[in-house]
């Protein structure tokens, strides 16, 4: 039973400047020969699937800082990870519809025993997101996304190293968030992610080209052509 | 009630490479030959379609080709002691589905063995003593030579398009190949690969330490190619989306390329899919099998298959599986050190080492599943393993197979793993890193088996097979050898960062990091029925009209990747089948 | 005024006797030619190879239909033109037929009532059939092959087409004489010419038509034999003459092709992949060395192109090697869509990859063969000898006209290649109106593998 996603949802000033300043440097980010009508929905306007009003935020803060806009290259934002993220949650992936979820469970096992908690992906956000809150609160007075930045980095650096408390059952959900950002940026844009190409134009990979043949032999010579997404869009 | 089929002179379990092989051996014998398959149909257009095709998230990282934990998996434990855990999502193995199996998306790496690995036992005590075995390694000779083998190794080369350089023909050794590989009666096909820089930079380093670099032998084809069924390949592309991957352009040998079409136009040859061999059928003595039953998917019924043979095609866990579910042979169990079905489970045992080369450009992207240079001087039969102190080896190899970013994006160990720092750094080492590794052997143990697991069950509410298997003191000094030998070699490269992965004693066998999908052993083939579940012809010792096909067959695990030998065998049981057990069945050993 | 009206009259009157000659003058039946085989030898097995010979089942078995239960829809100028059934059921097929009944058929175009077929059945060609084969035939439809009690759907072309009667007239006024002439004293030559010009009925797509959408080239001394043809609106490539790949491919390469849909050049598409899977792969060794034989005698004396050996890279080779951001829209269009299969030298792989360099598809006065494969693919046939069904996807979803329309131009403009630019809009003439028209492909074949998979 998912929430409502932006019922009642009020526009906080931070918020509001922040997707401003996305929205400005998305659009200057995207390659010159995307036309209106592919330009998305701003992520501020974004309607998720899957996640609430709170999950929103907390996914679009917490991306921004594991991938962040500072410095050379696209970050979260620019690259739409949080849609894409919401988008794998809400299908099979979140859902966990191809792994093994029967019980009994112990989701106390050591790391190496791989996944074993009784938790899709999805309710791993859903709860994992609730309890990072309520420490933050508890720390704080706010919720993740309400933080400096400085002190997000804090809070996702106890959520790793695992000085953030977790029950067990939620121990896999920043390994699996980080991951999904990292999927989110590096993806074919098909899935929400990685807009316009640009994580992929940042380090130097064709994308869907998948063809060369000529450069097998090509040694020590940068391949310089951008690349193509599966859409058969260019960059 | 299951309802019951029209009999077949042959069933077949699983339409992936073994499948396919004994489905044209015994059509072309004139058999009335039915395989089931319990994934879906799989045609290189359009389920491996450019540029769909090209989509790293759903194939390398959600593994769309593979199967799905939910339908079919397995417990894992490392130890007697620990309760054993399902593996319910994919990490370490890949297991395939489908009509093709793995072999549409593994990576093209085809080998012999060596022949002292065929005869491992034999050569280590003739060589190095009993003592060097040591407590709880089980050691067996295959009940089969390389000298006998060798015609359907080349046979299976010769149908899978292989690639490469020979390196001993018929003893006399070739510049350029595996100088220390068993002898061949030709050349390869074809020419090899040409070699990424990254390889060939391995190959100047590891010719100038004295070693001798030669290229991957490679089920990819590098020019246009008809095989013996007039199956055809073209040349790769380099694509860098090879392994997990269906081949785009025809050019990775697989069931497609390779036999399919040409199985297809057979009148007696029928195959179903999506339909799940739920057990082998015994008769009453339980000395030959009557066919197997079966769950079909589409239609939602049970039906009886008879068959006056039974072929176990399916992935080496899977067949396995079947047979301690169907009764097939007596069980194992490490407590007596009794039976044979489930005894002798081994993987494969890797490590590497990365380099961070910012003076060099590789184009990580350009790549096949098999563009390595290897080199085969600290392998089995190269080495004094009575001073070593272990027992196996391994080849050593460097080659780019692709620069997918979300799973193969190297990054030197002290970089953040997110964050400012993590962003920059994927830019200042994306393209500048190589890697060189080491696949070697891994022995079989009395406590790495398979048998059924006691509490978890899979939706037929068959309980799921359980897998024992830890890493072992044997293999780990063989792999930190291996180490040793590798950082050399990469020192003399001069790279700006080095960071070595190599398991040490102690190491606990971990499930979640892709490691390899040579899983083997199981139902391994011996000449004694008391300690192996097949004899020379991969027929059931216990169950003569049962023949179980793959990897499940090696007593303990070679250096190379298995299919060769598999292939090899395949061939091999499919002649004694025809030319012996046809007319006669009965137990041929 | 007075003789006009009279000569006015006189033709009236002219006109209503012919008239009433064509409708009620008996329809007249070309005599059977002398037997040259021992009747011993006119067997039902015969005429199966012969009706493979002449493709009889890819035209009169329609799509999911039994076989030779007729229902394939022709798209004529004139309509759709649905395929008879020709069983030997006695009421919706030919069960009712004598020998000279079928050979009327195949000579003449007339049913047993007299009625016409329409020239969608190539009776122009099949008139050259000798008498051996037309018995055969005869005895393999009636002994063999099963009565399918099942009408197929019935022609109806809209007015005045649906006047058979203007059949009668074609026919006087298109059939030629029926006599097969070997052109040479060479049996093997003379054998492919048989196959060329009767069973194989090449000149019923590959000449061209003329206003009376008769054939205008049906045998050797037909100056426009084999010349090329238009079929769906598509052009259809010679068979002789200077840019016609029999010229440029050698015997043993025709003869891959007839035999396997492939050879170092290229692969059958369209309408061949069709006519190779369902026939030329199963006609003898012989029989094919002899078309082949035939077709470069047509020729002869006219020198080979020699097979392209690519040694001096072209420019656009280095182009599409360097990869640099700059290339041209073209250019790019392929190496993100083609240059995976056919390379950046455009030679694509003999046998299995076909060559877009000096392609005659590619290179065609009319791109409609080529604007089609890139959108909707290729598919060629299973055969014996080269089982495997290699395909192209079809990238219309992905490239819009001005892409299709710039990348063909590309590839008819590249490496050695000089042909005409293609436009927008000649694309989105193509374009389909349903999302994705079938994969041409040999249905038999695909039913073969379709039975396999069911599992009999």
């Amino acid at each position: 039973m998912t929430d409502k996603p932006f019922e009642g949802w009020r526009l906080s000033r931070r918020a509001f400047l922040e997707a401003a300043a996305t929205a400005g440097v998305a659009m200057a980010a995207v390659p010159l020969h995307l036309n209106a009508a592919d330009a998305p929905v701003a992520l501020h306007k974004y309607q998720p699937e899957f996640l609430n009003v709170d999950e929103w935020a907390f996914v679009m803060a917490a991306t921004a800082r594991l991938i962040p806009s500072e410095g050379e290259g696209p970050g979260a934002r620019e690259t739409r990870v949080p849609v894409f993220i919401d988008r794998q949650l809400a299908g099979k992936y979140g859902a966990a519809t191809d792994w093994y979820m029967q019980g009994p469970y112990d989701p106390s096992a050591s790391p190496d025993r791989g996944y074993q908690t009784p938790l899709t992906p999805a309710q791993l956000y859903r709860q994992g997101i609730k309890a990072v809150n309520v420490w933050c609160e508890k720390r704080h007075g706010k919720t993740f996304a309400d933080l400096d930045a400085p002190i997000q980095d804090e809070t996702l650096t106890s959520l790793q190293n695992g000085r953030l408390v977790l029950v067990p059952e939620l121990s896999w959900f920043f390994s699996v968030l980080l991951a999904n950002t990292r999927e989110g940026y590096f993806a074919d844009p098909k899935y929400g992610g990685n807009h316009g190409m640009q994580a992929w134009v940042y380090i130097g990979f064709p994308g869907a080209r998948a063809s060369f043949k000529e450069w097998a032999m090509q040694y020590n010579k940068p391949y310089p052509l951008g690349p193509v997404s599966i859409a058969g869009k260019r960059a | 009630m299951a309802r019951k089929a029209p009999k077949k002179d042959a069933v077949i379990v699983g339409l992936g490479w073994t499948g396919s092989i004994l489905g044209m051996e015994l059509a072309s014998a004139g058999l009335d030959v039915l395989a089931l398959e319990r994934g879906e149909d799989r045609e290189t257009v359009p389920n491996f379609q450019y540029p769909n095709e090209m989509d790293e998230l759903k194939y390398a990282v959600r593994y769309e080709l593979m199967q799905k934990p939910a339908n079919s998996t397995l417990t894992i434990r490392r130890t007697l002691d620990e309760v054993a855990l399902p593996y319910r999502k994919l990490g370490s193995f890949l297991p395939g589905i489908g009509v093709g199996g793995a072999g549409v998306h593994w990576n093209g790496r085809t080998w012999r063995p060596q022949p002292e690995e065929l005869r491992l036992h034999s050569y280590v005590t003739e060589k190095f003593g009993q003592k060097t075995i040591p407590d709880g390694m089980f050691l067996q000779d295959y009940p089969v030579t390389y000298a006998e083998l060798e015609p359907y190794f080349d046979r299976f080369e010769r149908m899978a398009a292989i690639s490469g350089k020979a390196g001993n023909i018929n003893g006399k050794i070739i510049d350029g190949g595996d100088p220390f590989e068993g002898p061949r009666s030709r050349d390869y096909a074809m020419p090899p690969l040409p070699s990424t820089y990254d390889a060939s930079l391995f190959a100047k380093a590891a010719k100038a330490m004295g070693c001798h670099p030669f290229p991957q032998p490679a089920s990819i084809a590098s020019q246009s190619y008809v095989n013996e069924y007039g199956m055809q390949l073209g040349p790769c592309s380099f694509c860098g989306f090879c392994e997990r991957y269906g081949c785009y352009n025809y050019s990775k040998g697989s069931p497609q390329t390779c036999i399919l079409d040409a199985l297809k136009r057979k009148p007696n040859f029928a195959y179903k899919v999506k339909v799940e061999v739920l057990r082998v059928d015994l008769a009453a003595d339980k000395k030959t099998a009557t066919g197997v039953t079966y769950f079909d998917h589409t239609t939602g019924e049970e039906v009886f298959q008879p068959a006056d043979i039974v072929l176990l095609c399916a992935f080496q866990l899977h067949n396995v599986h079947l047979m301690l579910l169907s009764g097939i042979g007596k069980p194992y169990d490490p407590a007596t050190g009794e039976g044979v079905t489930g005894r002798s489970y081994a993987y494969q045992t890797e490590g590497g080492l990365t380099m961070f080369m910012p003076d060099h450009t590789f184009n990580p992207f350009v790549g096949t599943g098999a563009t390595d240079v290897v080199i085969t001087d600290y392998t089995t039969n190269r080495i004094d393993l009575g001073r070593e102190g272990f027992i196996g080896g391994s080849s050593i190899s460097a080659g780019t197979t692709n620069g997918q970013p979300i799973h193969s994006l190297p990054l030197p160990s002290d970089t953040p793993t997110w964050g400012k720092g993590w962003k920059k750094a994927i830019k200042q080492w994306y393209g500048h890193s190589m890697s060189i590794g080491s696949q070697g052997s891994c022995m079989a143990y009395r406590d790495c088996y398979l048998d059924l697991d006691p509490t978890y069950k899979d939706h037929f509410g068959r309980p799921l097979m359980r897998m024992t298997f830890n890493w072992q003191d044997n293999d780990l000094r063989m792999t930190q050898f291996m180490r040793k030998k590798i950082e050399a070699i990469a020192a003399s490269m001069k790279p700006a960062v080095m960071q070595s992965s190599f398991k040490d004693k102690g190491a606990m066998y971990d499930v979640r990091p892709y490691q390899t999908t040579h899983t083997v052993g199981g139902a391994i083939m011996g000449a004694d029925p008391k300690s192996s579940a097949l004899n020379r012809y991969l027929q059931s010792h216990d169950v003569h009209n049962v023949f179980v096909m793959g990897a499940g067959a090696f007593p303990q695990n070679i250096q190379f990747n298995p299919t060769g030998l598999l292939g090899g065998l395949a061939y091999w049981s499919a002649h004694a089948i025809r030319t012996d057990y046809l007319r006669n069945p009965r137990d041929l050993s | 005024m007075k003789s006009f009206l009279r000569i006015l009259g006189g033709v009236i009157v002219v006109i209503l006797i012919a008239i009433a000659l064509i409708i009620w003058v008996p329809a007249q039946r070309t005599s059977a030619k002398a037997l040259d085989l021992p009747t011993s030898d006119i067997t039902a097995a015969r005429g199966a190879y012969v009706a493979r010979a002449a493709n009889c089942e890819d035209c009169h078995t329609g799509p999911g239909r039994k076989a030779y239960s007729g229902g394939l829809t022709v798209a004529s100028p004139f309509g759709t033109i649905y395929s008879t059934n020709i069983t030997p059921d006695k009421q919706y097929g030919i069960g009712d037929y004598s020998l000279d009944d079928f050979r009327a058929a195949l000579y003449d175009g007339v049913r047993k009532n007299g009625t016409r077929l329409y020239p969608a059945m190539p009776y122009e060609n099949y008139r050259l059939l000798s008498e051996a084969d037309v018995e055969s035939l005869y005895r393999y439809y009636m002994d063999e092959v099963k009565p399918v009690h099942d009408q197929p759907p019935q022609t109806h072309l809209a007015f005045p087409f649906n006047q058979r009667l203007g059949v009668r007239v074609w026919d006087w006024l298109a059939l030629k004489n029926p006599r097969f002439k070997p052109p040479t004293d060479n049996p093997q030559i003379n054998r492919g010419a048989y196959l060329v010009q009767a069973l194989g009925h090449c000149a019923a797509c590959h000449s061209p038509r003329n206003w009376l959408m008769a054939s205008n080239g049906i045998r050797d001394e037909d100056a426009k034999y084999l010349t090329g043809g238009k079929v769906d609106g598509r052009a259809v490539p010679p068979l002789r003459g200077k840019d016609s790949v029999t010229t440029r491919w050698s015997q043993t390469q025709i003869a891959q092709y007839l035999a396997t849909g492939r050879n170092a050049y290229t692969g059958a598409a369209g309408d061949m992949t069709s006519v190779v899977g369902n026939s030329l792969q199963h006609l003898s060794y012989d029989d094919i060395m002899a078309m082949s034989a035939y077709l470069k005698y047509l020729d002869a004396g006219t020198t080979e192109a020699s097979a392209h050996s690519n040694d001096v890279p072209t420019k656009t080779q280095a182009m599409l090697t360097a990869a640099n951001p700059s290339t041209p829209l073209g250019a790019r269009l392929y190496l993100d869509n083609c240059d995976g299969c056919h390379f950046a030298n455009g030679l694509g792989a003999p046998g299995v990859f076909p060559t877009l360099d000096g392609n005659p598809t590619v290179t065609a006065a009319s791109a409609t063969s080529l604007i089609e494969t890139i959108l909707y693919g290729a598919a060629m046939p299973s055969t014996q000898l080269r089982p495997e069904r290699f395909r192209m996807p079809g990238f219309a979803w992905r490239l819009d006209d001005h892409d299709v329309a710039t990348l063909a131009t590309f590839l008819r403009q590249g490496w050695n290649n000089h042909a005409s630019a293609v436009t927008a809009g000649q694309v989105a003439a193509l374009r389909h109106k349903e999302a994705k028209p079938p994969l041409k492909s040999d249905e038999r074949n695909a039913g073969r593998a379709d039975q396999a998979r069911a599992g009999r």
